[in-house]
């Protein structure tokens, strides 16, 4: 939370400032200066998402305390980018050409910005499904003693757990056909014995998310197309390209970890700019993730969270473990899925805490985005009413 | 103490001796108090007697009746395997044989487990027992599925007292059409509104099967395996409600795409969601409650859980709906279905508030009250719009004929029609300040309406109609010609007064306001008159008769003047009839008796030949004027 802190100095600066009679150029200097301010604080809170400073808890790369992190760097560079352009500014001063297009271009990001935050939020659910059924595997290798019907019990639901992982992957709104699938495996299924976990109640991709044909590679890949660093020229383009490169950055991390419709080729989307200093941290980050997007690629796991990497790679070895399962089971090996099921038990204790506060914070985001685009809107419109007064 | 003494070593007796020493050697193993030297000794002991030929057949003896029962549960489950048949379905009876059955298991295992520590075989009859325990619930997770398909049923929502779906406000021209012709606004339906919307659940899932799913969940639940039931019925319950939305043919947009689609399109989609919302909130979803309470009635969190587990991506849909709406351009033309969003929202709010009234809903009720909040001051700024676009509809030329104006016709109509939403947008506009309080929003009655010149939609619809009549007077600023000036104003006041005085907007208005601008109207003609006659009537004025020539020489002025005004005002345009007449006879009890008059004077003269036009002629003339189409009077014979 230190983002939050230097961030309220900032706003107070800012608002101190503006306040202020000045003369256009000190006023000019100030601003060079506020932007400047603007770029650090990007810059360092990027570099503490990159690597964190000592005294703080370290969460992993990707990982759901990582997500709400990312979250606070987005809602506070938001704030600041706000403040530089609107707060107490003279409206006209933005609606005229270029700002206006560039603004107008940012507007666009901002409700693709919104349709993401929506996305992400249904893979979240998701990920809850996903967390539901693992938490049955934990439950029913907890048992003790272990023996032929706790292994099946959670074979099954592992089992589910994969199926609904790599049907989330694929695409969101397949889902129809499992119930049909269903109906028809149980009337016509061959004899009992042979198809004895037979219901597929579980493998259930959440099909009512998103527009039809929406994607979420594809939204990410439009917020980026127009997206070019300003050279010179107009001050106030600095900041309209950052706040654009933090949202397009963050809500592509976002869809690679959490699963989202259609992310397809979500991995060499968008360039970082080399050459821009509050960008060094973007850069390596975006570097990092891409690398084990390639790897999830190859992989085709469900998505890039660590807790749902983790919950995969204990899932196949305890699935492995359950399909091999042959009473008494070996000491040894019984200590080694003992160990996997208390990790796996961790990682949904952490989706249960974490989750939902993590949904609640994308609604926050959201909220806060569609109340900056109306006060992008609003000024927009007043300076260009104002200006065609003049004229 | 008699059995003290009667200690005997019979069989019996020796194996009870033999047994009591192995408990209590495992017992004192597995205690805090004894050394670790004893308890080595103590193991050893254990393992000596517990391979003891007569623990090992007690052990059989105890545990045989379990493995028998064993035996026959696992020849009955798999006998079920292979039938394949919905036993909950087909034959009544053999549910609760299933349910006793599994009763049985469960107590089969709870024994089992209270003798692991006693006997070794006890763990390998307990897995054999756990074992057809799955079996078991996994054939119950299969029952619960098809139980759900098979039963799960709709309502159609024809059947529904919604009318709202197809009887509603048909006034969706934008502003920017305003040239074009609009229709008269229709009524809309209201009567579907409110009282008759009545909370009335239906059986989602046939009542038949409820019982039978609700001896699923008690078993499932009683053996540990409610997780598994309760994301089977969640994930079932899920895609019933998503193929309800498809029934209701809602479609998934994405915010981009509502904030890009056109007018016609999203108006539909508007209405869509105000009658789905009615119908997923107020019958669907407080069934669905039903069905969860039917089913998880006792469980507490259970219940909650499933029931928004259930309902939580389509209510987020729906939500969402709303929120793309309102961060969309407010155009005037969509202030009716923001009205409607606003009125439904405000209706549901209470359902939505018991719907999802635990701690786990509280986002959810939070969010619809904010879109709530949202929507009213999303109408509220669009009627702000609605007065800015009057005043900003400027044009350069004027409006060919002085008719009425589309203008005056869009905004009355839209005032009119607003007078269907006058108790929603009263509250709206009086609390534009103050903080929301949650307005229960009441049925409009004619009292209220009597004694409303001065709440806030009469203020509001003042300020409209001035806007309106500003606009008027600076459009008839373009006309050149005076007469034609008053001829647009008093046509378009004299609409603007009859609609008001023809609808409920009297109420709002007032007699006063009515009596000023019916007089204004009046004011006007008498103008036209006065600007479009007085130069020819003075050419009729004479005190005396003229000489012959002097009398030719001013019919043939009056000739000129009165054909120029004739070419002019036939092309005019008084599209009200009785407004047409009042006009053409008080122009009539002018001109005809000044001419008549005139005439009449100069009857010495040998008129005849000079009189182009006689009185009775110029009478009809007159009634040419205002038809809308210019006439000519230049080559006209006389007839």
């Amino acid at each position: 939370m230190r983002a939050t802190d230097n961030q309220g100095s900032f706003l107070n600066r800012i608002s101190i400032r503006r306040n202020q009679v000045v003369s256009m150029d000190n006023n000019h200097e100030q601003e060079l200066e506020d932007i400047e301010l603007f770029q650090k604080h990007v810059g360092d809170r990027f570099a503490d998402l990159l690597s964190p400073a000592e005294d703080t808890s370290v969460d992993a790369l990707l990982s759901i305390a990582w997500l709400r992190k990312i979250l606070d760097v987005f809602l506070c560079c938001e704030a600041e980018f706000k403040a530089i352009m609107i707060m107490g500014r003279d409206p006209s001063q933005i609606s005229k050409p270029p700002l206006d297009r560039l603004l107008h271009e940012l507007l666009d990001r901002v409700v693709k910005t919104l349709d993401v935050c929506n996305a992400v939020s249904h893979g979240v659910d998701a990920v809850r499904h996903f967390q539901k059924l693992a938490e049955i595997a934990v439950s029913a290798l907890e048992q003790r003693p272990i023996g032929d019907g706790q292994v099946r019990r959670a074979k099954k639901a592992l089992n589910s757990l994969a199926v609904a992982m790599t049907l989330e992957d694929k695409d969101g709104a397949v889902g129809k056909s499992t119930e049909r699938a269903w109906s028809f495996g149980r009337r016509g299924g061959g004899g009992g014995a042979v198809n004895k976990d037979r219901n597929p109640g579980n493998f259930r991709p959440i099909c009512w998310n998103m527009a039809k044909g929406w994607s979420a590679s594809k939204q990410i890949q439009a917020m980026s197309s127009n997206l070019v660093a300003p050279r010179g020229g107009e001050t106030l383009a600095v900041p309209i390209y950052i706040s654009s490169m933090v949202m397009v950055f963050v809500m592509w991390a976002l869809a690679a970890a959490i699963p989202c419709q259609e992310r397809t080729g979500l991995g060499n989307h968008f360039s970082v700019p080399r050459q821009l200093s509050w960008a060094q941290s973007m850069m390596g980050l975006q570097e990092k993730i891409s690398e084990e997007w390639k790897k999830k690629e190859k992989k085709g796991s469900a998505g890039l969270l660590e807790e749902m990497q983790k919950m995969e790679k204990l899932a196949q070895s305890l699935t492995e473990f359950a399909d091999n399962f042959q009473f008494p089971a070996e000491p040894e090996r019984l200590e080694e899925v003992e160990n996997q099921v208390a990790e796996l038990a961790e990682i949904c204790k952490k989706m249960e805490e974490g989750l939902v506060p993590l949904q609640q914070q994308l609604r926050e985001v959201f909220h806060r985005v569609v109340r900056s685009r109306a006060e992008i809107l609003d000024a927009l419109e007043q300076g260009g009413k104002s200006s065609a007064s003049i004229m | 103490m008699e059995d003290y003494r009667s200690v005997i070593p019979t069989e019996e007796g020796k194996r009870h001796v033999i047994a009591a020493a192995w408990h209590i050697t495992k017992a004192l193993v597995a205690s805090d108090y004894v050394t670790d030297d004893l308890r080595k000794i103590l193991t050893d002991l254990d393992s000596h007697l517990s391979a003891m030929p007569v623990i090992i057949e007690s052990e059989g003896l105890e545990l045989s009746e379990f493995e028998r029962q064993l035996k026959q549960a696992e020849e009955d489950i798999m006998t079920w395997e292979t039938n394949q048949a919905m036993i909950w379905d087909s034959d009544p009876m053999e549910a609760p044989k299933f349910v006793k059955f599994i009763d049985e298991i469960l107590v089969l295992i709870e024994s089992l487990r209270s003798l692991l520590n006693e006997y070794r075989k006890a763990k390998e009859l307990l897995h054999r027992a756990d074992r057809v325990l799955q079996l078991a619930m996994s054939w119950m997770e299969g029952e619960l599925i098809h139980l759900l398909i098979q039963h799960k049923q709709f309502f159609e929502p024809k059947y529904m007292s919604f009318r709202c779906c197809v009887a509603d406000v048909v006034y969706d021209e934008s502003f920017v059409s305003v040239e074009e012709e609009p229709e008269e606004a229709s009524q809309r339906n209201r009567s579907s509104n409110g009282n008759e919307s009545e909370r009335c659940t239906v059986d989602l899932v046939h009542p038949h099967a409820i019982p039978r799913l609700k001896s699923i969940a008690n078993v499932m639940f009683a053996s540990n395996y409610g997780q598994e039931f309760c994301q089977a019925f969640i994930n079932m319950r899920k895609d019933a409600l998503d193929e309800y939305l498809v029934i209701l043919r809602m479609e998934n947009f994405s915010i981009e795409d509502i904030l890009k689609m056109e007018w016609k399109s999203l108006n539909h989609e508007i209405r869509k969601w105000c009658c789905s919302m009615k119908i997923i909130i107020r019958v669907y979803l407080a069934s669905e409650k039903k069905l969860c309470d039917q089913i998880f009635g006792d469980m507490g969190a259970v219940n909650t859980c499933c029931f928004i587990e259930t309902s939580k991506a389509s209510i987020a849909y729906l939500l969402n709906f709303g929120e793309a709406v309102v961060m969309g351009t407010h155009q005037p033309e969509k202030l009716f279905r923001l009205l409607d969003m606003y009125e439904v929202l405000g209706d549901l709010l209470m359902d939505i508030d018991s719907l999802y009234s635990e701690d786990s809903g509280s986002d959810i009720r939070i969010e619809f009250h904010k879109l709530f909040i949202q929507l009213g001051d999303f109408a509220r700024a669009t009627l702000a719009e609605f007065g800015n676009a009057i005043a900003s509809n400027t044009a350069t030329s004027p409006f060919l004929g002085g008719g009425i104006h589309p203008l005056t016709k869009y905004v009355m109509n839209y005032i009119k029609t607003l007078m269907e939403y006058v108790v929603t947008l009263n509250l709206l506009l009086k609390y534009q300040d103050a903080e929301y309080s949650n307005p229960v929003l009441e049925h409009e009655n004619e009292q209220g309406i009597s004694s409303s010149t001065s709440c806030p939609m009469a203020l509001h619809l003042l300020s409209i109609t001035s806007t309106l009549e500003a606009n008027l007077e600076n459009r008839s600023k373009l006309y050149k010609d005076a007469a034609l000036q008053h001829v647009f104003l008093m046509n378009n006041f004299h609409y603007i007064v009859g609609k008001v005085k023809d609808s409920k907007l009297r109420y709002f208005f007032g007699d006063a306001w009515i009596r000023q601008h019916i007089a204004k109207v009046q004011q006007h003609a008498t103008s036209y008159v006065r600007a479009s006659w007085s130069s020819v009537l003075l050419l009729l004025k004479v005190d005396g008769s003229l000489s012959k020539s002097a009398f030719k020489e001013r019919c043939r002025c009056f000739n000129v003047a009165f054909e120029d005004v004739y070419k002019n005002q036939t092309g005019w345009c008084i599209r009200d009839q009785q407004l047409r007449e009042d006009l053409q006879i008080s122009t009539s009890q002018k001109v005809v008796l000044a001419y008549r008059n005139f005439i009449g004077r100069n009857s010495a003269i040998d008129s005849e030949k000079i009189v182009k036009y006689p009185v009775e002629d110029l009478e009809n003339y007159l009634l040419d004027l205002f038809g809308g189409s210019p006439r000519s009077l230049h080559n006209t014979r006389r007839k």
